[in-house]
């Protein structure tokens, strides 16, 4: 019996979660619901050994049945799923102190919503109402949601992970609906995007899964079931519920692995088919005819991730010359060399190059995700770095563009400019290190290279704008870190807000460029001229420059004209930030006998080769909240 | 392996239960994880396995052992 289709059962022949859930993630079929569980379990044993992921559900139509499908996410993932299903409807109920809910103590709280729970007008049809009314539904919308998520959010439901159920039926017109003035799917776009406005700005810790999107990719027709629907109000065929499962339990992932923050790029057969230094410019598949425009797309998909921002790196096993004659020279090359914050281009192991490329980059090599087309390199690494997550590029051109889209911890919950702007400042740091060693080689001093830095420094005191970017730098420090205390974006604006704390931050410019808010204090006035410093970090990326002194003295000043006369520190030891042990002593800092540390302010220095500004413009608190 | 076994197998898989459980004469009420979601997803599994297309009217008809026997061998399956 001809059949191309892949064998089930060679699903478990992989041997590691990671292999499997790439191979399921390309796989043609629907899974069954026996498959799904014989595949969980199989994961669930693969090792290493898993922790728990909490999910509170809150439902308006059934959630149980999605239940074996969160399962077989979370065992790819590595989680055991421990679920608490709320009692059917719109349980406002649950977010109360000791409901089961609350005490489940969820790591994420799903809430699978339809549309018609946040307006009785979604009962009929949209086309009915004129322009003012529909504007008038949008309003109420966007309040019904915030009101749903902010009574969740006042309890600690983790991550809430809101969901809208798409429309069973199509629109009420038709196929006309996509030219209609009166365009149903135009209007819900519309209601959408000012329900993402609103969970931005006013909902911490709060993310939205496009169902929508998820239809989309399943396809309208393979994403309802409609027996099971109308029977027993459950929505999703196999198809649905496996990558509604899979979103979730990737938000999952994002909060409860360390955060992903380098790509890191072998070249032949990833980045183009072929080998540079056997085939030549003329022989690698790169450009417009297959296989060569699956390799484009995959570059162009690169880029993306590079927009969500992650920092690229190369690593090959490649003469330097062959790959810096593709990334300045070939016609259909999308990488170029400015789009690599590093690159190892030469012929040492692989894992001493990421040890190298992490020691340049200031990363740990947890924060690294590995692609490479060799079954040998991979599993070099996967041995010789466990830390490291390993991608392995398919061997179907086809499979190429794509391969990267199931990895779970490339997903993102927020995007802050510096994101965005993150490989940029990596190349300016590349920059400052040629100008550091030039003066080096000329025999000049450290002080010399700082002053020609022409170092810029702004202070915001109290800076409510910056809450995302503030709560992602708690999130995501650890090694300039004197306390490691996380906070999310709901407790970093009380910060804000609260009278008895004092919240600075800073950006640093010079010649080569703003490295965006890169450094965090927060002060607690404790009265009696006392203040003590609850949290205080840096990006690495503006080490060895003086900033942390520069910005210590700023915050110390800032407090003595307020009368401060004695501040209060601590450094707590954690595996990742013994880079800051001596950080207190060589500030003034010395040990109150008790196990902290204290400092009179009698004497701020003051002489720092850079320009300290503070923004006392900054908008109040109140101005942004409105 | 009988269509008895197969049945069993997915009845066991799908609720969760030890097959040594279930009986060729095995109704619905015998079994507490046989509940009405339990029922449902029954039938998602079965359709599943036996690559079958259940209508919405037979989801009621299929909460006893013998039933989705004869239910199976109705549609061919053996």
């Amino acid at each position: 019996m001809a059949n191309a289709r892949p064998a089930f059962d060679d699903l478990f022949a992989h041997t590691s979660r990671a292999a499997l859930q790439a191979d399921l993630a390309r796989w043609p079929a629907a899974l069954t619901l026996p498959q799904a569980e014989r595949l969980r379990a199989y994961a669930l044993a693969l090792g290493p050994a898993t922790t728990p992921l909490r999910l509170g559900i809150v439902h308006t139509y059934t959630s149980d049945l999605l239940e074996p499908w969160l399962a077989l996410q979370a065992a790819l993932e590595g989680f055991e799923l421990q679920a608490y299903h709320a009692p059917y409807g719109l349980a406002l109920q649950e977010a109360t102190p000791g409901s089961g809910l609350v005490t489940h103590t969820p790591d994420l709280t799903l809430l699978m919503l339809r549309r018609d729970d946040l307006h009785p007008s979604f009962a009929r049809p949209v086309v009915g109402l004129d322009d003012a009314a529909q504007e008038r539904v949008r309003r109420e919308c966007v309040m019904r949601l915030r009101e749903i998520v902010t009574t969740f959010r006042a309890q600690p439901v983790g991550q809430i992970v809101v969901t809208l159920l798409p429309s069973t039926l199509p629109a009420a017109l038709g196929q006309h609906d996509a030219q209609a003035e009166s365009s149903e799917a135009a209007w819900w776009s519309s209601v959408k995007s000012a329900l993402a406005a609103m969970l931005r700005s006013d909902c911490p810790a709060t993310t939205l899964v496009d169902l929508d999107d998820v239809q989309a990719q399943v396809g309208r027709a393979a994403f309802f079931d409609r027996r099971y629907w109308y029977s027993a109000s459950y929505p999703y065929t196999a198809a649905a519920a496996l990558e509604v499962a899979r979103r979730v339990v990737a938000i999952g992932t994002v909060l409860k692995t360390p955060r992903a923050k380098v790509l890191v790029l072998d070249a032949d057969n990833t980045l183009w088919g072929g080998v540079i230094g056997e085939d030549g410019m003329e022989g690698i598949a790169l450009g417009p005819e297959y296989p060569g425009n699956a390799y484009v797309d995959f570059q162009r998909r690169v880029l993306g991730f590079q927009q969500r921002g992650l920092i690229l790196a190369m690593c090959s096993k490649n003469n330097p010359a062959d790959v810096d004659q593709v990334l300045s020279d070939h016609p259909h090359q999308v990488l170029r060399d400015g789009h690599f914050a590093a690159r190892r281009v030469n012929w040492l192991p692989k894992p001493d190059n990421l040890r190298s490329l992490a020691e340049e980059l200031n990363l740990g090599l947890d924060s690294f995700i590995f692609v490479d087309d060799s079954d040998h390199e991979c599993a070099a690494v996967r041995h010789a770095l466990p830390q490291v997550q390993v991608v392995q590029v398919p061997r179907r051109p086809v499979d190429v563009p794509g391969c990267l889209d199931h990895v779970a911890r490339l997903e993102i919950l927020s995007l802050t400019d510096e994101d965005r702007a993150k490989t940029e400042m990596y190349a300016q740091e590349r920059l400052r290190r040629e100008l550091s060693e030039d003066i080096d080689r000329s025999g000049g001093s450290s002080t010399d290279y700082l002053a020609r830095l022409g170092m810029k420094m702004r202070i915001g005191v109290d800076p409510a704008a910056h809450v995302a970017r503030l709560a992602q730098l708690t999130q995501k420090t650890n090694q300039f870190n004197l306390t490691t205390r996380r906070y999310d974006e709901q407790r970093m604006r009380q910060f804000i807000d609260a009278g008895d704390t004092l919240v600075m931050d800073f950006s640093l410019a010079d010649v080569f460029g703003d490295s965006g808010i890169v450094g965090l204090a927060i002060w607690r006035r404790l009265g009696g001229g006392r203040a003590e410093l609850d949290t205080f970090l840096m990006s690495c990326r503006v080490i060895g420059r003086m900033a942390e002194s520069a910005f210590l003295a700023a915050g110390l000043r800032l407090l003595a004209r307020e009368g401060c006369t004695e501040v209060i520190a601590d450094y707590l030891p954690t595996a990742k930030n013994d880079l800051v042990r001596e950080f207190l002593p060589r500030h003034g800092f010395a040990p109150d006998g008790a196990g902290r540390w204290t400092r009179s302010l009698a004497q701020i220095p003051e002489d720092f080769p850079i320009e300290v500004t503070l923004a006392s413009d900054a908008p109040a608190p109140t101005a942004i909240a409105a | 392996m009988s269509l008895y076994e197969r049945v069993r197998d997915v009845i066991a898989t799908t609720l969760k239960v030890p097959a040594a459980r279930i009986t060729e004469t095995l109704v619905q009420e015998e079994l507490p994880a046989w509940d009405s979601l339990g029922q449902v997803n029954l039938v998602m599994a079965l359709e599943q396995t036996f690559d079958l297309m259940i209508e919405v009217e037979d989801f009621e008809q299929l909460k006893s052992v013998p039933a989705i026997l004869a239910y199976l061998d109705r549609q061919g399956v053996r």
